[in-house]
């Protein structure tokens, strides 16, 4: 299907990379998710941004979700991407993009600082498809959240029921607080 | 409050909740279904529906549009109620909406 060139996919494809510049998404993300040239995506990103993209690699790790803070994050986001593309078909990458949407909404909302970019969210997505990652029920509250593949369901506590003993103590603003 | 007003402005919830959703449905129909709890039968129906159709069903003695959270659990934490080791508002209510887009994921999958 790639390799047909249409003008109308083309314009999806140009849509869809707007969308994820303004997001502030990285050149990676924009490589993998459209068939656009490297050339073309460079002159959209300056057009769309204003500036050249961040280079550098992408955060490639899973630990970073499963941190505390980044967890609760996490966690929101997957969810509402779970809702989304669930509830409608819709092409994978267009229920990040929306679900992203609606996790910055809800953090704006709640004056919290959003953790979590669309790279990272892209990512977490990427790593739940190969298995790396995961969605647990909490055994306390019901929620899922994200975790290691092989995490025991029966007896899997969320951050939020046990929150560990340094949680809420960070100094930075718009951080997430305990009491 | 006589019953008459009440009548009026329960019709006026009804009309103001369906022209919302439409409006919802109409901007983008996934997220729509996100934000209002409806399945897509459900907005495929509502998003058919014509202003006088609409003012029709919205004259009704009963509300359209019912309350979306129907767990004690996640009441308590959308209120800050009887919680325990966290007491924080914000943090509740952002497990309050973990949980709430969650469970309705749950109930969908179920659906199908």
């Amino acid at each position: 299907m790639a390799a047909v060139k249409s003008i109308l996919n083309e314009s999806r494809d140009i849509e869809r990379a707007v969308a994820l510049i303004q997001l502030g998404a990285r050149l990676q993300v924009l490589e993998y998710e459209t068939s656009l040239s490297y050339e073309r995506l460079l002159r959209l990103y300056k057009e769309v941004a204003g500036k050249s993209p961040s280079k550098g690699q992408l955060p490639f790790s899973t630990d970073w979700f499963l941190t505390w803070q980044p967890n609760i994050h996490a966690s929101l986001f997957l969810n509402i991407h779970e809702y989304l593309s669930k509830s409608s078909e819709i092409e994978e990458i267009d229920a990040v993009i929306k679900a992203f949407r609606l996790y910055s909404e809800q953090m704006t909302a709640s004056a919290i600082e959003p953790l979590l970019s669309i790279t990272r969210a892209w990512r977490l997505v990427k790593f739940v498809d190969s298995g790396m990652l995961t969605l647990t029920k909490c055994s306390c509250c019901g929620g899922h959240f994200v975790t290691e593949p092989y995490e025991n369901a029966r007896h899997f506590v969320c951050g939020l029921c046990q929150p560990p003993a340094r949680a809420g103590k960070g100094a930075a603003s718009g951080g997430l607080r305990l009491h | 409050m006589d019953n008459e007003q009440l009548l009026a402005e329960i019709r006026e919830a009804n009309l103001t909740y369906l022209m919302l959703a439409q409006n919802l449905i109409r901007k983008d129909r996934a997220e729509a279904l996100f934000r209002l709890g409806l399945s897509e039968e459900a907005a495929d129906l509502l998003v058919m529906l014509s202003p006088a159709q609409m003012l029709k069903i919205a004259s009704s003695n009963m509300l359209l549009c019912r309350f979306r959270v129907d767990d004690d659990l996640v009441w308590n934490l959308l209120t800050n109620h009887n919680v325990k080791k966290v007491e924080n508002g914000t943090t509740t209510r952002l497990h309050a909406s973990i949980l709430m887009a969650g469970r309705f994921a749950d109930s969908m999958a179920a659906a199908h």
